[in-house]
Formats: C-alpha cells, sequence, structure tokens
C-alpha cells in the first residue's frame, strides 16, 4: 500500500518521459494530474485503515536489498509523518494543475514534478535512515533541475545556492547517521534498531548537532536561510508552492523524527538552545520580512519565522507542542503554499511583485478582486486569526511550550504579531487603494485558474473551525515520541530542587 | 419548546454567520443581474430571526439561575477546550441590545448605503460582525471570547477598509487592525499563561480558582498576568495607550460606526467586566485600570472638543465614556460598569443614528461646514438632542441614574473619582453641545442649504432608539436597578446636574451664539493643536515602536544582504557559478547543469559508497 506512493509517481515518470514527443503540452500534464490523484485517492484509502490510537508505525512493508550494507527497503506509517504525506500527495495535484498550460518542455517538466513527489514520500516513509538518507537526496534533483530550467531570471545563481546548501545539509546527515551506526556497531540502518542507542551523551550531543546543522539549512533556520528566499524569488510559482509546502518539512520532520527520536537524552540538553536559536529564527525572519519589496521574497522569510515555531515547540517536546508543531507544519504548508498561488497570481497578471508599484488591485472591475479577498484571507491566517488552521497550530505551540520555556515562548509570540505587520502591509499597498495607473486592463482571471487557490483556502478554514479532524491522526504518536524521556520541565524542576537542596545544605 | 430554545441558544451568534455567507453569491460578483439588495434582505432576515431567538430566551431566563450550555470542541492530550456559553438574563440581555442595534443598523445602511456597489460586502460584513459579538457576550470561555475579539478585530479592519480606495481609509484600517493585535496578543500572551496556570479557560472555573484560598500566585505573576488579560480590552474599548483607532475608524460607512461606537466598544469592556476576578489577584492591576480609564475620561473628553470631524469629536466621546467603565471594572463595580454600558449603548447609537442622517445629506463631516440644520431637519434635531441628554447626567433619562450610583452607590467612592465624574460629565456636555451649535444652530452653510429630513429607512431606527431612551429609566425600574426617591442624595443628583448645565450652557454660549465668529479661534492656538491631534499620539507611535521596528526590520534585512548572503558569497562559489559564462540562458547550454548534475550525483555517489568501504574495512580489520 505504501509502496504505491511511491510507485505510481516513478513509474509514472517513466511513462510521461516516453510519451512520444509530437503530442501537445496537455498528454503529460493530464498523466501526471491523474497519476497525483491516484497517489491522493491512495492517501485517502491508507486514511480510512489508518488506526490514530496506534503508536506504531502502520502498514509496514520490509524488503531485503542490500544487506551488507544494513540498507534495506523499510517503509512504515505513523501519525507524524501521516499528515505529510497527504500534504504532499495534495500539494503536488495543486502544483500540477496550476502549472503553465504552455509550458516549456512539458514532458521533463512533469517527469521531474513526478520524481519530486516520489523522493518525498519516500523521505517520509521510510523506515530505513539510509533509505531516509537517499530518497533526501534524490529528491534534491528534480528540485534543483525545476529551479534551474523554469526558473527567473537569476535562476542559474539561485539553483546552485539551493543544490549546494543542501548538498552540505545532506553530506552532515549522513555523517551523523554513519557516525551512529559505526559507533553503536550496528549492522543495520534499521531506524527501530538504531533508535535504541546508549552512547555516551557528549558522543550523541556531537551527532545531534551534526544533524540540527543538516536538517537547519532544510527547515531553514537562521543563519542557513540564505538558500530560501532566492529559490523562492526565481522559482516559478507551482515550485514555490511545493517549495513552502513540502520540502522545508523534510527538514523539520527528519529534525523530529532522527534528531529527537534516536537522541533523546542530548536533546534534552540543548533543548533551552534550541528554543532560544528558535527566537531568534522567528524574529529575525519576520523582520526582515517587514523590510522585503519583492512580495514573494517576505513570503518566503515569513516562512522562516513560521518555521521557527516548531523548533521552539520541538524544544519544548512536550506531548502538547509535539502536537502543536506537526499542525504547524500541516498549517504552514497550506497558508504558504495559498500565500505563494495568490502572489504567483498577481505576477502572472500584472507582471510584477514589487509592494512599491501595484497598488488597488481590489478593484471589482478591472482588478484581481477575488485573488484579492483570498490574499486578506490568507493573510489573516497567516497572522493567526482564529478560525484558520494558523490560529490552532500557534496556539498549541504556544500553550505547549509556555510551561517549559516561558520567556522564549513569549519572544516567539511577538512574531506572529510581526506577521500581522508585515502581512497587511503587503494587503494594504498592493489590494487597497486607487488601482495605478502602470497596472491596467489586466486579463480575466478564470475560475480554472482560482481553484487552486480557493480549494487551499477551504481547507485553511475547514480545519481552523475542526482542528480536531487534523490532530487526531498525530496525537498518540507524538506523545508516543516525547513520552519516554522526562519532560524538560520535570528535568529542570529537579535541577532547581537539587540546587536548593545544596543551597540548604550549605545554609548551617 | 421552551428547553429546545434554550438548548439552541448556540445559534444566537450563528444566525448572523450564516446571513454573512449568503451573501456570498453577491459580493463576489457571481449573482449581478439582481443587484446587491438581496443580500441585504437575507441579512435583515437573519438578525431578525437572531433577535426574536435572543428576546424568546432571555424572557425565559429572567428570574432563573445561570445556566451553561458546554460543547466539546478541541480535546488534545491535557488540553480541553470546550466552549461553554452562559444563559443569563445579563448574557442574553446584551445578545438582545446587540442583535437589536444590529438590526437597527442594518436596516439604516439600507437607505444610507443605497447607492454603493458595495451593499452586499458591507452586509456580509455587518452580519459577521453581529455573530462575533453575541458570541463574546454568551460566551463563558476566556478561549472562546478571545477568538470572538480577534474576529472583531478583523471584521473592523475589514469594515473601516469598506471603502478601500481611498488613503485615509487605507491607513485607517490599517491603524485600526494593528493597534487592536497588539492589544489582542497580549491578551494572548495572558490566555496562554492563565491556562498553564489552571487547565480550565472558562469564566467560572477561573472565578473559583481566582477566590479559592489555596491559589497562590507570587505577586510579579499575577501582575503581569493581569496587565497582559486587560490589554485585549483596552485596545478594543480604545484606552490609553491603543485608542488612536477609534477615531480613524470614523472613515468608514457610518452604519458601521454605530455598532463600533455603541456595542463593539461594550464588548471588549464585557470581557474585562468577566475577568474582574483575576484582576482583582492584583492589586497593581486594578490601579492601572482606574488611571488608564481617568486618563482617557477626561483626556478625551477634552480631544473631542478640539475636532472638527463630526464623527471624530463624537468617537472621542465614546473613548472617554468607556474610561468610566474601566474605572468602574477597576474599583470593582461590574453592575455599574454594566449599567454605564447599557445606557451609553443606546444612547451614543441614537446620537450616530442622527448624525449619520446629517453626513448624508450635506455629504460632509466637517463640522464648520454646517449649520443652522435645525429648521431643516428638525426630527434628526430632536433625536440628537434626546440622544444627548441620555448619555449626559440628565434627569430623569438613563446617564443621570447610572452616575448618580457612581458617586452614590453604596461603596466609598474616593473624592478625586467623584472630581472625576464631574469633570467627565460637563466636559461631554460642553463637547456635544458644541456639536449641536455647530450643526443644527447658527446660519444656514452652503452644504447645508439643501437638507431634505432623512427617509423611513433612517427614520424607523431613530424613532425606536428615541423611544427605548425615553423608556430606559422606566427599564431600569423595572429591573430594580434605581434607588427609590428617598434614598436619592439631593446634594449629589444637584451637582450632577450642574456640571452637565454648567458644560452645555458654557457649550450653548460659545456655539449656539450668533455673536461669535465661527470657526471658533482659541486664545491658545498651541493647546488646541495639542487637543486637535489627540495630544500628538500619532507622533509618538511614529517616533517609538514604529520607529523601532522599521530600524529593526531594516538592520535585519541589510545584516541578511550583506552580513549573512554576502559570507556565503563571499565563499567566491557562488559568485564564480552565477557569472556570465553560466547563465543558463536557454537550453543549449544543457551540459552546464548537467555537469553540475553530475558532479552532484557523484558526490553523492561517494557519500552512499562510504558505509560499504567502511564495512569492507571493519571485515578486512
Amino acid at each position: 500500500m505504501l509502496s504505491a506512493l511511491i510507485w505510481i509517481p516513478l513509474l509514472g515518470a517513466v511513462l510521461v518521459t516516453l510519451l512520444p514527443s509530437a503530442w501537445g503540452a496537455s498528454y503529460p500534464r493530464f498523466l501526471s494530474l491523474g497519476l497525483i490523484g491516484a497517489t491522493v485517492i491512495v492517501s485517502i484509502l491508507l486514511g480510512i485503515q489508518f488506526d490514530p490510537s496506534l503508536s506504531d508505525f502502520q502498514f509496514t512493508e520490509q524488503l531485503p536489498w542490500i544487506e551488507p550494507l544494513g540498507l534495506n527497503y523499510q517503509l512504515g506509517v505513523d501519525g507524524l509523518a501521516f499528515p505529510l504525506l497527504v500534504m504532499n500527495a495534495v500539494l503536488t495535484l495543486i502544483a500540477l494543475w496550476s502549472s503553465d498550460r504552455f509550458t516549456v518542455r512539458p514532458r521533463l517538466y512533469y517527469t521531474l514534478m513526478l520524481l519530486l513527489n516520489a523522493s518525498v514520500s519516500g523521505a517520509f516513509l521510510a523506515q530505513n535512515v539510509l533509505l531516509f538518507f537517499i530518497f533526501y537526496e534524490i529528491e534534491l534533483i528534480p528540485l534543483y533541475l525545476l529551479i534551474a530550467i523554469w526558473g527567473g531570471p537569476r535562476r542559474g545563481y539561485a539553483a546552485t545556492k539551493f543544490l549546494i546548501y543542501t548538498a552540505v545539509s545532506g553530506v552532515l546527515i549522513l555523517i551523523a547517521f554513519l557516525g551512529l551506526a559505526w559507533l553503536t556497531g550496528s549492522t543495520t540502518f534499521d531506524y527501530a534498531v538504531l533508535k535504541q542507542q546508549t552512547l555516551p551523551l557528549t558522543v550523541q550531543v556531537a551527532l545531534l548537532g551534526a544533524l540540527l546543522v543538516g536538517f537547519g539549512i532544510k527547515i531553514p533556520l537562521v543563519p542557513f536561510h540564505t538558500w530560501l528566499p532566492d529559490a523562492h524569488v526565481e522559482a516559478s510559482t507551482p515550485i514555490s508552492v511545493l517549495l513552502a509546502g513540502v520540502l522545508l518539512k523534510l527538514g523539520t520532520y527528519g529534525l523530529f523524527r532522527f534528531g529527537l527520536g534516536m537522541f533523546p537524552d542530548a536533546w534534552v540538553l540543548l533543548s533551552p538552545w534550541l528554543a532560544s536559536w528558535a527566537v531568534v529564527s522567528v524574529l529575525y525572519g519576520s523582520f526582515t520580512a517587514i523590510a522585503q519589496k519583492d512580495m514573494k521574497k517576505m513570503v518566503a522569510y515569513s516562512s522562516i519565522g513560521h518555521m521557527g515555531f516548531i523548533l521552539l515547540a520541538g524544544a519544548a517536546a512536550s506531548p502538547l507542542s509535539m502536537l502543536g508543531a506537526v499542525m504547524q507544519m500541516v498549517s504552514h504548508g497550506l497558508i504558504s503554499g495559498l500565500l505563494f498561488l495568490l502572489v504567483g497570481g498577481v505576477y502572472a497578471k500584472t507582471g510584477s511583485r514589487d509592494i512599491d508599484l501595484l497598488r488597488g488591485l481590489l478593484n471589482p472591475e478591472r482588478g484581481l478582486p477575488v485573488l484579492g479577498s483570498l490574499m486578506v484571507l490568507g493573510a489573516m491566517a497567516s497572522a493567526g486569526i482564529p478560525g484558520m488552521v494558523g490560529f490552532m497550530a500557534e496556539f498549541l505551540v504556544f500553550r505547549g511550550s509556555f510551561p517549559v520555556f516561558p520567556v522564549q515562548t513569549l519572544l516567539c509570540m511577538i512574531g506572529t504579531g510581526l506577521t500581522a505587520v508585515y502581512l497587511l502591509l503587503l494587503v494594504n499597498k498592493v489590494f487597497f487603494g486607487r488601482l495605478s495607473e502602470s497596472v491596467m486592463n489586466l486579463p480575466r482571471v478564470r475560475w480554472a485558474e482560482r481553484l487552486p487557490a480557493i480549494s487551499l483556502a477551504l481547507l485553511v478554514v475547514t480545519f481552523g473551525i475542526q482542528p480536531i479532524w487534523l490532530s487526531r491522526w498525530t496525537e498518540v504518536s507524538t506523545t508516543t515520541l516525547v513520552s519516554h524521556f522526562p519532560t524538560i520541565a520535570q528535568v529542570t524542576a529537579a535541577q532547581t530542587a537539587a540546587n536548593s537542596d545544596r543551597s540548604e545544605e550549605r545554609m548551617p | 419548546m421552551h428547553e429546545f430554545l434554550i438548548q439552541t441558544s448556540w445559534w444566537i451568534p450563528t444566525y448572523g454567520l450564516i446571513g454573512a455567507v449568503l451573501t456570498l453569491p453577491w459580493s463576489m460578483g457571481i449573482i449581478r443581474r439582481t443587484g446587491p439588495r438581496p443580500a441585504a434582505y437575507f441579512n435583515l432576515l437573519m438578525t431578525l430571526l437572531s433577535l426574536a431567538h435572543s428576546v424568546w430566551v432571555w424572557q425565559m431566563t429572567l428570574g432563573q439561575p445561570h445556566q451553561l450550555l458546554e460543547f466539546q470542541w478541541f480535546r488534545a492530550v491535557d488540553l480541553d477546550l470546550s466552549f461553554s456559553l452562559e444563559i443569563s438574563p445579563v448574557s442574553v440581555g446584551a445578545a438582545v441590545l446587540i442583535t437589536g442595534l444590529s438590526l437597527l443598523a442594518q436596516l439604516y445602511a439600507l437607505g444610507y448605503m443605497e447607492i454603493d456597489w458595495g451593499l452586499a460586502r458591507f452586509f456580509g460584513l455587518m452580519g459577521f460582525f453581529e455573530g462575533a459579538m453575541t458570541g463574546i457576550v454568551l460566551s463563558d470561555s476566556l478561549f472562546l471570547s478571545y477568538a470572538l475579539l480577534e474576529m472583531l478585530t478583523l471584521s473592523t479592519y475589514l469594515l473601516v477598509g469598506f471603502w478601500y480606495v481611498q488613503p485615509l481609509v487605507v491607513t485607517a484600517a490599517r491603524d485600526a487592525f494593528l493597534t487592536k493585535r497588539v492589544g489582542d496578543l497580549i491578551l494572548l500572551m495572558g490566555v496562554v499563561a492563565v491556562s498553564t496556570f489552571t487547565g480550565s479557560l472558562n469564566f467560572s472555573d477561573l472565578t473559583q480558582w481566582a477566590w479559592a484560598e489555596t491559589t497562590v500566585l507570587d505577586p510579579n505573576v499575577a501582575t503581569l498576568l493581569g496587565l497582559a488579560l486587560i490589554a485585549g480590552p483596552v485596545g478594543k474599548c480604545a484606552q490609553f495607550p491603543l485608542h488612536l483607532w477609534l477615531d480613524e475608524a470614523m472613515e468608514g460607512p457610518n452604519p458601521a460606526s454605530i455598532l463600533r461606537n455603541s456595542v463593539v466598544v461594550a464588548c471588549g469592556a464585557y470581557v474585562l467586566i468577566k475577568l474582574q476576578p483575576v484582576l482583582s489577584l492584583s492589586p497593581v492591576v486594578l490601579n492601572v485600570l482606574l488611571i488608564l480609564g481617568t486618563m482617557t475620561a477626561i483626556g478625551a473628553a477634552l480631544v473631542a472638543i478640539a475636532q472638527i470631524d463630526i464623527k471624530r469629536a463624537l468617537s472621542h466621546s465614546t473613548n472617554s465614556y468607556l474610561g468610566l467603565v474601566f474605572i468602574a471594572v477597576g474599583m470593582g463595580q461590574t453592575e455599574l460598569a454594566l449599567i454605564l454600558l447599557f445606557t451609553h449603548a443606546i444612547t451614543k447609537a441614537l446620537i450616530f443614528l442622527s448624525v449619520g442622517g446629517v453626513m448624508n445629506v450635506t455629504y460632509t463631516q466637517d463640522l464648520t461646514e454646517m449649520g443652522g440644520l435645525a429648521s431643516r431637519m428638525p426630527f434628526t434635531t430632536g433625536a440628537y438632542i434626546i440622544g444627548a441628554m441620555g448619555v449626559l447626567a440628565m434627569p430623569p433619562l438613563g446617564g443621570f441614574w447610572a452616575m448618580l450610583q457612581w458617586i452614590d452607590g453604596l461603596w466609598v467612592v474616593p473624592l478625586w473619582l467623584d472630581i472625576v465624574v464631574l469633570l467627565f460629565n460637563g466636559l461631554t456636555a460642553f463637547s456635544l453641545m458644541r456639536v449641536f451649535g455647530l450643526v443644527f444652530m447658527g446660519e444656514v452653510k452652503p452644504k447645508t442649504r439643501r437638507a431634505p429630513e432623512v427617509g423611513w429607512a433612517q427614520a424607523v431606527p431613530m424613532v425606536a432608539l428615541v423611544i427605548l431612551t425615553l423608556l430606559m429609566p422606566l427599564m431600569l425600574y423595572r429591573w430594580g436597578l434605581l434607588p427609590g426617591w428617598s434614598a436619592v442624595n439631593w446634594r449629589v443628583a444637584i451637582s450632577l446636574m450642574l456640571s452637565t448645565l454648567v458644560g452645555a450652557g458654557l457649550g450653548a454660549w460659545i456655539y449656539a451664539n450668533s455673536g461669535w465668529e465661527k470657526p471658533i479661534r482659541f486664545p491658545w492656538k498651541p493647546v488646541q493643536v495639542l487637543l486637535a491631534e489627540d495630544f500628538g499620539i500619532l507622533r509618538i507611535y511614529q517616533l517609538s515602536v514604529v520607529l523601532v521596528v522599521s530600524l529593526l526590520s531594516k538592520l535585519a534585512a541589510w545584516i541578511d544582504r550583506y552580513i549573512v548572503d554576502g559570507m556565503v558569497n563571499l565563499v567566491g562559489l557562488f559568485t564564480l557559478v552565477s557569472g556570465e559564462g553560466l547563465k543558463y540562458s536557454g537550453f543549449g547550454k544543457s551540459q552546464l547543469y548537467v555537469m553540475t548534475i553530475l558532479l552532484a550525483m557523484a558526490l553523492i555517489g561517494v557519500v552512499l559508497s562510504f558505509p560499504f568501504l567502511s564495512h569492507l574495512m571493519s571485515i578486512a580489520s
């Protein structure tokens, strides 16, 4: 069942390549839409059979592959991966739908999109750390090409930057995985086996450090983030949607699954630093976003801020904050996907993304009123207005982290306030006011073009009104993930108790 | 049947939301043939249903004990967010007031905005507005109230920004959203903290927690918590220092201003009243409430006198009145706060209805361009007089009784608070008289020459509120909120009346006097400018918060561009690769990226074979 999620798009990619080039661009498009539609259906079937009350991996599959390497084809899914898996399928469908109908080299484009989908699914499903790594690296190639060929004017620079950053990230992750296997003397890279490691704390910290930087590049965390704004600005709209919606989640997913999951003791030790790192990331991303003049760059920096919340929740590692972290991953995926679609829509119709240039696009007859209304909704969702999914995710993150790291949590909350500032500036400048003379006679937006944004907006509102539909998949898994190590609150409490004991001893 | 109506009282806020959703086909331009009117009728119908439902439930709750309705909404790990609704005479009565005023405001909008193309959108937003407000008064959960306050922030933003083409509207909408959002965000911090401390967010549980002997909270924590919790209401009720938005918000359509100045601000105060037990954990917080309330009550009353925009003058007097409510809550007099809110909501709505009629026929909001309307719009003039008398301490109308209770209540009031209320009353009387004199008295100006009386859609709401204002003493009497005649302290009553008369008399002497040349120039120009600019609050904001945020953002962007990214580029790799020779300008140079990929693949290959090598090595050794 799980293999279908990898192999349908993978074989589909081969199929699309084999389509005769004499056939029009619509054949690869509809073929890949159909294939990804099939994976969406498979995900729904999975959802029907998935038992959220189990904490173990479900639908596990195991095939021996390269035994001497300890590399086996092991798949499985739990509540941490399942929402991300479904989001990958849905967002790829949306990205394909919103792809340019008359794109150059359609067969290569759709092949790469399918390849990207397959490798991301594989990474979310892999139960073997080496298998995870392979998928994690494979995903890089289609994405690199998608930016480098179909991107904007500085696509070469952006794509190469992305490639090198992510390659470094991959190397660091691999070092950590290999080091772990080596030091524990394990002959297998099975996640379940490696998880049982009992290495000395200093070694754990070193390995976790490599993972932190490796995944920190992918998430991205300040200061490893500069590839992201460039990549977003140069990538075409559907690629931006996937990049923000799914690929960044690989970083946080990996950090939780392998960092927090395999090195709990080191994680607890580092967690105060991680929480402070999250604060830096959130505030830095938000403040930088305020100063941006390019809408796409602004949304990209807002991603950096919003991904920082996930690190905060992970650092706190309480059952509630972890649930909030997963919800924040989904919520950020949906909301930033929506924002990138809208910014892309504006760019496609006006030819500009400059906040200072655009004005009055809400104009009902000559502007883009529906895109504008959706933008207001997206901005509010991103700013954490209740009734939309972003609020509930952030509330859970804050509520879960506050008992552990009160100061850091409060500082991160300022980040949500700043989100309101820059997105409101964007809406006010671009959509309010009088339509500027330089942007006149815009082409009509067809309903088919609005469909992706509208469906994402509906998801954002639905999960905002009924967050339980989102949290039910994850709750048990995230609780188990952090259940086997002492909560950080307890640790700090124990430390202060020990300190006070000592001081009492000294008293007499 | 009765039980059914009470059990379904969660429908009261829902009607408005349904109405809002029903307007979508018109506001999105899917249905164009019919014009936007059907959307308006849907909303009126929904509000009528909501009013009928709430009146019915209210009838049943009179004299009954409180009833709580619980709805499970979200539960995860140790967090239980259930929505709890309080069905009591006060909460449902407030819902009746809101839906009633909303109905009147919508009927009024039908006339006022007859020719506006965005009518459907406007009604949708009004439905949303009404739903959020009725939700707040019925809610017994701090979480739900917080969420709905944010909804109010959002709908205020959209209603203020309704005429989004005008530049002043754009900044007004922005400021309204951001200042309220600051308050809301600090409130959210308080909500997160209080939820951690108590484990529950229902007001009844919070009250029990606050009153319990076992609750021991560090005084500093209690103070911080209390300050965080009052920040939301401070923003909503436009109290100092988050009061900037309300007068700017007057750029929005008047029917929305009616609600904003009467019940929206009251919603913030209502949440504050609900939070009073938690706030009373810290005496510092109560003192802060007193100080903020006093500053706003007197400061805004002074500022109102210097405004030349008719709506802004009145909105500042709203701020100032809400300052009294804050003082009352700070003194622990929640019942008095409710009476103040009730009398203010109805009378201020009436004043705005009347003023709206004036603006509609003169096409201006500038007080200096008006005059002599009393003869042309006698009915509107009468409505204004009755509304103004209702707000002020003018027996036998509502405002008098509310303020009488203030001074002559069963509680001991420090003398300075008596002086505050007398001063407030005098200043408000002066400023209302000033507006009256400039608009309705004096000479006819060019813009007021052809001013017909308002049409039926605007007249009906005015009549309804005139009747309500006149009946208010009777209502207060029926609810047992009036002291007996024998209990009235005549000295206090007379001093209140005197303050009204002195204020109004002075106002009449200056502004209703044809001997003075208008606009009036005060001898102290700087003072006038200071008050007209609201003590320069905009400048203060620009020099503090706005400056800090913009500097920090510029700094961060600079660091990002030149230090973080600069370092990356300095490594040279990227500048080299991205140089002229490697421009991926077409498909012809595909070998370049193929090469890059090959390099990457080789890298991956090396990396992948690494464990194999190590494995071999381990075998060898």
